[in-house]
């Protein structure tokens, strides 16, 4: 275990370095210079030149590369080049609010989405499997941005229930949540449903049926626990992107997360904070999978990493 | 298992209960964003600046304006007059500039708005800002006395007095600063009218009113708070503003603007935008040396359909090289172009025959030498400019000019028009002073859109720079957008109708040129 998790952690500094390399290139060859950017329309040459020099992209890819890693094993991971902010700074400040969103939106995704599935399998083929399904097909299929406005509409403007945009606390984060748990949903019920059918058919299953094991037993305890495994990678892969910044419901309900953060740094072309939050996203990705293949092994005992 | 899952809920409960409390907000704001207190105001806006500090942007947004108090002012019919300064005088070389500050000025901090706090405001400018070339070539600044100070230029600088009416010049409060210079966004102090209180990143601007400001006859700001919120869906802001939790809905996007006409209780206040919406190509290219092309250009686009379709007539045309609320700008010129360049198809084909383009291919493309006219055409992702670019390309069409429209981001096409990588461009520009002429349109090394760098214009306006008397400057402009005119290095199309929603308010005025809220005359209603 002690190895494995060694092991684990290698890769992670391996792939984090090569995220790093892959996103200082990506930022340098993409059309459009932070320093014309700063600088505005009425820059001249010499003012770019001057600024370039300041900022130190003057100097060779490699050179920059190298600087910026330096700082980055030092926990330096720049300053924006539009807010002059430090990207430190600017990340921790978002990370409460977009952590919550993907937390609540898990918590919401998983509950539903496992309940449907189970629900789905136990009553195969019935008019409750149709029905479960649609739902799934439809928070799979709707857009983030139509299921955030018609919730908008009718709890926030009609029903006055929760506020509409901006970020004040719990509960303006239930219908964001909402709006992204129904996606995660759809997706964690057709697999529940799926991996549920699997372990129904097995052997054991029937034994414990003929043993006359009550309903909620042999749902619960002998056929969901065994089907979980891919839904908890499934749940671990959703946590993953939703930290990485829901884009489109922080924009549709104006939250300050990572989202909102890492598109208009791009748009201004500020490289010090794309680079470090490609960076952080990628941590937190990498990180809550290996979270989630350890706990395989206190699901199913039988999976040993040694 | 179930021993295993009750840990993962109660550690995820607990690191939601940890980051809620990490949270910059505090349930209190949630009262105040679901409806605005009775004194307080509101605002929505689209994006959020880039920085509060107004050396270390490019662009001054309303979020950030009320901050600042600057040296002059426009009054509303565009004369410019001192504000923080009572009196001047300039040499009569025009190389010096004697400026004497009101007294018991002061900043936000309590610290005084003296000769040393302007002095070492403008020397941060001319360090550190993107705009540091507005305060001209300037050699020195003396404090003569407490309230008075002496700027020296190298050669005289005509656009200060105009320049200085703009937030870029406007003193701040460099004691604020670390040894660093930096830290003015950690506790911002200027002059303004408005106290910032709290930046909330991401999300909002708290202010409150400057105590310490003229808050004219009734002594008393009409108001207690001012927020600023970023909003960045269209959708989103317009129910925020329906609901009633917004008070000003700035920059109505124009598809709304029916609607809230309808609604009760809402005014709509309109005042022209002073940015140019314009047609420019790269003047470098073969393809656009031959002036009979680019007039025929000129004369092939059709503004009215633009306006109607993509503005629904909320924008005004404009013909001349400059927005009638420029100085500089001159009806006459605006005549004279729009006889000149009336929308008229056949003489534009006339003139491109006589430029050599009369065969046509099989797809009604005019060809010259065995090539065809076609040309590519870049435009922001902003939805109403591609509409005015896809009307463009159909109307240059009728002359047998083809367009090909490419969608790039704005960082890519200001990088990338400077190199000169571009052929045609649908773009803007605004500012108050026909300066700009010189610093951002055809200057020498300074043409980085239209690329027009032509001696007889560039003398033009350079002496334009330098001219101290207003009415020989005003005649040097003339004669310049006289020669644009005839030369037509880029199609002016329309400047737009700044349109701002309010409700909720007694009180409520725009600048009629700067479209800046006026918040002396702002109150809030009973």
């Amino acid at each position: 275990m002690t190895n494995y998790f060694l092991k684990r952690l290698l890769a992670m500094v391996m792939t984090l370095i090569g995220v790093s390399l892959i996103v200082f290139m990506m930022v340098h060859l993409i059309p459009g210079n932070p320093v014309t950017y700063i600088l505005g329309d009425f820059a001249t040459e010499e003012m770019v030149k001057e600024l370039e020099s300041r900022l130190g992209l003057d100097k060779p890819l490699p050179i920059q590369y190298l600087s910026y890693m330096s700082g980055v094993m030092q926990g330096d991971f720049g300053t924006s080049y539009i807010t002059g902010y430090s990207v430190m700074e600017e990340i921790l400040n978002r990370i409460p609010i977009t952590a919550q969103l993907a937390i609540y939106s898990v918590l919401f995704g998983s509950f539903v989405g496992i309940l449907m599935g189970t629900i789905a399998a136990v009553k195969h083929n019935t008019i409750f499997d149709r029905l479960a399904m649609l739902v799934s097909l439809i928070g799979i299929s709707a857009p983030s941005f139509w299921i955030a406005l018609f919730l908008i509409l009718i709890f926030s403007y009609h029903l006055s229930v929760f506020p509409i945009s901006g970020y004040t606390g719990f509960y303006s984060l239930i219908l964001p949540s909402i709006t992204l748990g129904l996606g995660s949903a759809g997706n964690i019920a057709r697999m529940t449903r799926s991996s549920m059918l699997e372990v129904i058919k097995q052997d054991y299953i029937r034994t414990a049926q003929a043993k006359g094991a009550n309903l909620y037993r042999l749902v619960f305890h002998h056929c969901l626990q065994n089907a979980l495994i891919p839904v908890i990678t499934l749940i671990g892969m959703q946590f993953g992107y939703l930290l990485a910044g829901a884009v489109v419901t922080e924009t549709v309900f104006a939250l300050p997360g990572i989202g909102s953060l890492v598109v208009s740094s791009i748009a201004t072309r500020d490289i010090p904070t794309v680079q470090g939050l490609i960076l952080f996203m990628a941590f937190m990705f990498i990180l809550v999978n290996l979270i989630v293949d350890l706990l395989y092994t206190k699901l199913d005992p039988r999976i040993q990493f040694d | 298992m179930r021993k295993i899952t009750n840990i993962s809920i109660v550690l995820t409960l607990l690191f939601s209960v940890v980051l809620s409390g990490c949270g910059s907000t505090d349930q209190t704001s949630t009262d105040s964003k679901d409806s605005p207190s009775n004194r307080e105001i509101v605002v929505a806006m689209v994006t959020e600046p880039d920085s509060v500090d107004v050396h270390k942007t490019s662009s001054i947004e309303d979020a950030t304006e009320p901050l600042y108090e600057t040296l002059f002012k426009r009054d509303k019919d565009g004369n410019i007059v001192p504000n923080l300064v009572e009196e001047y005088s300039m040499s009569s070389d025009g190389k010096e500039g004697t400026f004497k500050l009101k007294t018991g000025l002061e900043f936000h901090s309590g610290k005084p708005v003296n000769a040393e706090a302007v002095k070492k405001s403008f020397e941060r400018m001319m360090a550190i800002s993107p705009f540091n070339s507005n305060l001209g070539t300037v050699e020195g600044i003396d404090v003569v006395d407490e309230n008075t100070f002496k700027i020296r230029w190298a050669e005289p600088y005509a656009p200060f007095f105009s320049n200085a009416t703009s937030e870029f010049l406007a003193p701040l409060d460099v004691s604020v600063l670390d040894r660093q210079g930096e830290g003015f966004e950690k506790n911002p102090s200027a002059s303004g009218p408005l106290e910032l209180v709290e930046i909330k990143r991401g999300d909002s601007l708290v202010y409150k009113p400057n105590e310490k400001a003229d808050w004219g006859e009734k002594g008393a700001p009409g108001f207690d708070k001012v927020t600023f919120r970023f909003i960045p869906d269209d959708e989103t802001r317009l129910l925020e503003f329906k609901k009633g939790t917004v008070n000003v809905l700035l920059n109505v996007p124009i598809q709304y603007v029916e609607e809230l006409e309808k609604e009760p209780g809402v005014t709509l206040e309109r005042v022209p935008d002073y940015v140019l919406n314009y047609l420019g190509w790269n003047n470098k290219l073969p393809i656009f040396q031959d002036v009979r092309v680019r007039q025929a250009i000129a004369l092939a686009v059709d503004r009215e359909p633009i306006i109607q379709t993509t503005m629904r007539g909320e924008a005004k045309p404009v013909f001349g090289p400059l927005p009638s609320v420029v100085f500089g700008y001159s009806q006459t010129i605006e005549d004279k172009a729009k006889e000149k360049y009336a929308h008229n198809v056949e003489k534009a084909k006339q003139l491109l025959a006589e430029a050599g383009w009369s065969e046509t291919n099989a797809n009604g493309i005019v060809m010259k030498d065995g090539k065809p006219f076609s040309v590519d055409l870049w435009v922001t992702n902003e939805p109403a400019k591609q509409r005015a670019a896809q009307i463009i390309q159909n109307q240059l069409k009728e002359v047998g000019i083809e367009v090909k429209i490419a969608v790039k981001e704005s960082a890519a096409i200001i990088e990338q028009t400077p190199k000169g990588a571009h052929q045609m461009i649908l773009w803007t520009y605004g500012w108050f002073d026909a300066d700009v002429m010189y610093f951002l349109l055809f200057g020498k090394g300074r043409s980085t859109r239209l690329h027009y760098e032509v001696d007889e214009l560039d003398h033009i306006l350079q002496r334009a720079r330098v001219e101290t008397d207003t009415k020989a400057r005003l005649k040097l402009y003339e004669e310049a957008q006289e020669f644009l005119l005839e030369q037509t290095p880029f199609v002016p199309l329309f400047v737009r109708e700044s349109i701002t929603a309010t409700r909720g308010l007694e009180k409520f005025e725009m600048h009629p040129i700067s479209n800046a809220i006026q918040w002396k005359e702002v109150e809030v209603g009973q």
